[in-house]
């Protein structure tokens, strides 16, 4: 019999369990960079604080996976979204092309801010 | 018993003769217990004979008479009318199913989706000499989700249907749940690989309208999710 549903990839059930998984490790990164970044200052948070903390290898490693899981995290989800509503096969195509172009810049853009502010 | 006056808007529509569904509106006495179905028999017998909807048992089994009135999936038999609040009713077909006429919806799609999953038991270990037994928890885990009528309600509520008509719906992925955990069925991994893609199980994306719409209260969503656990077990 044939399928009556498309049969499309069958990569739903990883897809899925990443979603998960990011979501999980955005929500403790989350927490652990309002806690780095806002709340263990004294007084008012300025400019030099952060600059300092920024200087630690350790630290840009976790913003650096944090900024890895936001992008995966929230494009993955517009990705499901356009599979959601739009049907035309060319036109996923385009924009799925330019859903990762714009995840690409994303990255790019927090990589550099991330690299220059710990080469200071 | 005391009657009550209540008004009506129903969706109308024949293909053949209109371009666009329409809107009537009655205004009828009833009982004040009378169901949906009762209100809907009224108008039909003694109003207005071109109206068409679905009927059979009249007592929630046969899953014939699903309707959306005030914006809910309902079955037309066993909702009675005060649990509106207010004396208007807005009667429509099923959204997400094309409309044949009035309020009966085309379910061809529905069943053939539901035909893909096998709803059936598969056996492939040699027959037992008495009958099938299954103990309490066994049964326990599809106690539930065997009490499907197969109306409807759920998979027209489902807004992922409406975007994606190709997606298999939740009616389909809980009668695959409830043969996947049944102890004597060897289909498991058949229906598995069935509903494990972009357009089966994954479209779901968790949103409680088929556990709110089913009027057998069955948590529909929670027996998806227990699916998807499932299938990601299986396939690491």
């Amino acid at each position: 019999m044939k399928k009556n549903f498309k049969e499309t990839s069958k990569t739903g059930a990883r897809v899925w369990l990443f979603q998960r998984i990011s979501a999980i490790i955005l929500f403790v990164l989350l927490i652990l960079h309002f806690v780095t970044y806002h709340f263990i200052n004294k007084g008012i948070i300025k400019y030099t604080d952060i600059m300092e903390k920024m200087k630690s290898p350790w630290f840009n490693l976790i913003q650096f996976i944090f900024l890895l899981t936001a992008v995966y995290h929230g494009f993955n989800g517009i990705w499901m979204m356009v599979e959601d509503y739009v049907h035309p096969k060319l036109m996923r195509i385009v924009l799925f092309g330019i859903i990762v172009i714009i995840a690409f810049c994303l990255l790019f853009i927090g990589m550099l801010t991330i690299f220059k502010v710990s080469n200071l | 018993m005391a009657k009550q006056k209540i008004k009506l808007k129903i969706l109308r529509y024949t293909p053949e003769k209109q371009k666009k569904p329409y809107w009537s509106t009655y205004q009828l006495e009833v009982d004040q217990d009378s169901t949906v179905l009762d209100v809907l028999n009224e108008i039909h017998w003694n109003i207005d004979g071109s109206l068409s909807y679905r009927r059979s048992c009249r007592s929630a089994i046969c899953g014939s008479c699903a309707l959306k009135v005030n914006g809910q999936n309902i079955l037309a038999c066993e909702t009675p009318i005060h649990k509106f609040k207010g004396k208007k009713l807005k009667i429509e077909p099923l959204p997400g199913f094309p409309i044949i006429k009035d309020l009966v919806v085309d379910m061809d799609n529905f069943f053939e989706k539901l035909r893909q999953i096998k709803p059936f038991l598969i056996l492939k270990k040699p027959l037992p000499d008495k009958e099938f037994t299954q103990s309490p928890e066994q049964f326990s885990e599809i106690r539930e989700s065997i009490l499907c009528i197969l109306c409807g309600a759920c998979t027209s509520s489902c807004p992922s249907l409406w975007s994606n008509k190709d997606y298999l719906g939740p009616a389909s992925l809980l009668k695959a749940y409830r043969f996947i955990f049944d102890s004597r069925d060897d289909g498991a991994m058949e229906r598995i690989d069935m509903i494990n893609d972009r357009n089966g199980i994954w479209r779901c994306h968790t949103i409680f309208n088929c556990m709110e719409a089913c009027p057998k209260n069955i948590n529909i969503t929670e027996y998806i999710s227990k699916l998807k656990v499932k299938i990601v077990e299986n396939s690491i």
